[in-house]
């Protein structure tokens, strides 16, 4: 039970991030897309046996939280959901690729295992990149900006109603648990033999509901074309910082900054 | 303003929702649209504003039909408060679930701020506007749901029952904010003492069908038809089952 309220909260704290009014939250949506896509794509398109080249894009997550005021908990915890996924893709790395990389003292450093630590590093700072922008950027603004750059209008309705919906399966699944729960006290959660019931009344209720939301969406107007409210203009500080960002990635993508800070050491 | 005409309504499965219905709704009424529960309320709310498909009959609004053609017209001139609020608001702000219709008439991003800023005054809720609807009671989840129809100035507002599920205060504050509304009002409910507060006609439904439609006191005080149709004099008209007195009357 903890657990849905807990994937509500989740949803519902990254919304209420994403109103916050740091220097970071009120640059314009579109610079954040565009450093974050950028930020994306350096970090992946690193060499899976370049772990030190990677090791200065910590900077990017680590600052940007500071200046957003995101604390580090909530987004830490987001981010383990996703890390199991690649830990297996890497895993697999370390028991195929098993040629000799180097030897830390005696223990020999294969680059199965360079790739499977380049993997887990690689999915760390991306999605961090990402939780960042929902948790400072409203997903509607997102979703309008997606539109700007010519993403497909029905991939980005896809993504908003989707994000919309998942909030509303949640809480008809907590209404029903609890009202499960509630007349099986003895019962440690949902029988396996109430299981089949319990998923297929939850599917005819979200029907349902989904049905009744879209009607009312239908009754403001709705067409299929979310109508989102557009952001100002760019203003000088978001040039600065869209600039000033894309120089110091490019920087510390094409140089070795790692081992040119390592040289005054 | 409001013309319906022999409309029928049957359900995929052949069930009957709604027959014969004829009806004529006058600028500025304030009707209460009161039966049991499937006596076919919010079915015709949903074949007003077009979400059901008329089997048979006329809806006219302004003389416009209501047709799949005329949709975008019909709506922009009735609007619908669903039953549960939650159902209506779904933006992360109450500001962008209030602008969400005017957004979708295309206005200008002035315009929609100027509709959701009156809007949100006209209710007494102007201090709401930047909070997350989820987090809000659901009082003030009534009252944001009405705010984001009324900002598309319609000229008809259906309401699924308005007063359900709210306290008593809640209830009040509704029924306030429903009382400053000057449009065509067609409230369905079975709370028929707010149907007394507010209203000054009384359509009741039965089986799908108009049982009686009149004046609010003829209808609400006769205990001959709110019986039949499984209703009971609104409470301020009940007797007191103790002294046998009236405790208000009208």
């Amino acid at each position: 039970m903890s657990t849905i309220s807990d994937s509500m909260n989740t949803i519902h704290s990254l919304e209420e991030m994403a109103e916050a009014k740091t220097i970071i939250h009120r640059l314009h949506p579109m610079v954040k897309l565009i450093t974050t896509f950028l930020y994306i794509v350096l970090v992946v398109s690193f060499s899976p046996y370049n772990i030190t080249g990677l090791v200065v894009f910590l900077f990017y997550p680590v600052i940007l939280m500071a200046l957003a005021e995101i604390p580090y908990n909530p987004l830490l915890k987001r981010l383990i959901v996703a890390l199991p996924f690649s830990f297996f893709a890497g895993l697999s790395n370390i028991i195929f690729n098993q040629n000799l990389a180097l030897m830390i003292g005696n223990i020999p450093i294969t680059y199965g295992v360079i790739s499977f630590f380049s993997i887990m590093i690689k999915t760390v700072y991306t999605v961090m990149a990402v939780l960042i922008l929902i948790a400072t950027t409203p997903m509607t603004q997102i979703a309008y900006q997606l539109l700007r750059i010519k993403v497909p209008k029905i991939i980005v309705v896809q993504i908003m109603l989707t994000y919309r919906y998942i909030s509303v399966l949640l809480e008809q699944v907590s209404n029903m648990y609890t009202a499960y729960i509630l007349r099986a006290p003895l019962s440690k959660g949902i029988k396996m033999k109430d299981m089949g019931i319990f998923v297929g009344q939850l599917l005819l209720k979200s029907f349902d509901r989904a049905e009744n939301i879209y009607f009312a969406m239908k009754c403001r107007g709705y067409d299929g074309d979310y109508i989102h409210a557009k952001p100002k203009a760019l203003t000088q500080q978001d040039w600065i910082y869209l600039l000033g960002t894309v120089i110091v990635l490019c920087l510390m993508k094409f140089f070795n900054l790692s081992q040119f800070i390592g040289n005054f050491i | 303003m409001l013309h319906i005409e022999g409309l029928n309504y049957a359900y995929p499965d052949g069930h009957k929702a709604i027959r014969d219905i004829n009806l004529d709704i006058n600028k500025g009424e304030s009707i209460a649209l009161v039966g049991a529960n499937g006596a076919g309320k919010s079915s015709l709310f949903k074949l007003i504003v077009g979400i059901s498909d008329i089997s048979q009959g006329v809806i006219q609004v302004d003389e416009t039909p209501v047709e799949k053609k005329t949709l975008k017209d019909i709506r922009r001139k009735v609007g619908m408060v669903f039953q549960n609020p939650d159902d209506q608001l779904f933006m992360t702000k109450v500001y962008d679930d209030v602008a969400f219709g005017p957004r979708n008439e295309l206005l200008s991003e002035s315009d929609v701020e100027k509709r959701v800023t009156d809007a949100l005054e006209l209710l007494g809720i102007s201090h709401l506007t930047d909070r997350m609807p989820h987090r809000l009671s659901g009082g003030e989840k009534r009252t944001i749901a009405i705010a984001s129809v009324l900002s598309m100035d319609p000229s008809i507002i259906l309401f699924d029952e308005p007063t359900s599920f709210l306290d008593p205060k809640a209830r009040r504050n509704i029924m306030n904010a429903l009382g400053t509304l000057e449009m065509t009002k067609i409230i369905a409910t079975h709370d028929l003492d707010m149907a007394l507060d507010i209203c000054d006609r009384v359509i009741v439904l039965k089986e799908g069908s108009v049982f009686a439609d009149g004046k609010v006191c003829d209808i609400l005080l006769d205990e001959a038809i709110l019986s039949q149709c499984s209703l009971e004099l609104p409470l301020c008209m009940q007797r007191c089952k103790t002294c046998d007195l009236k405790y208000f009357f009208l």
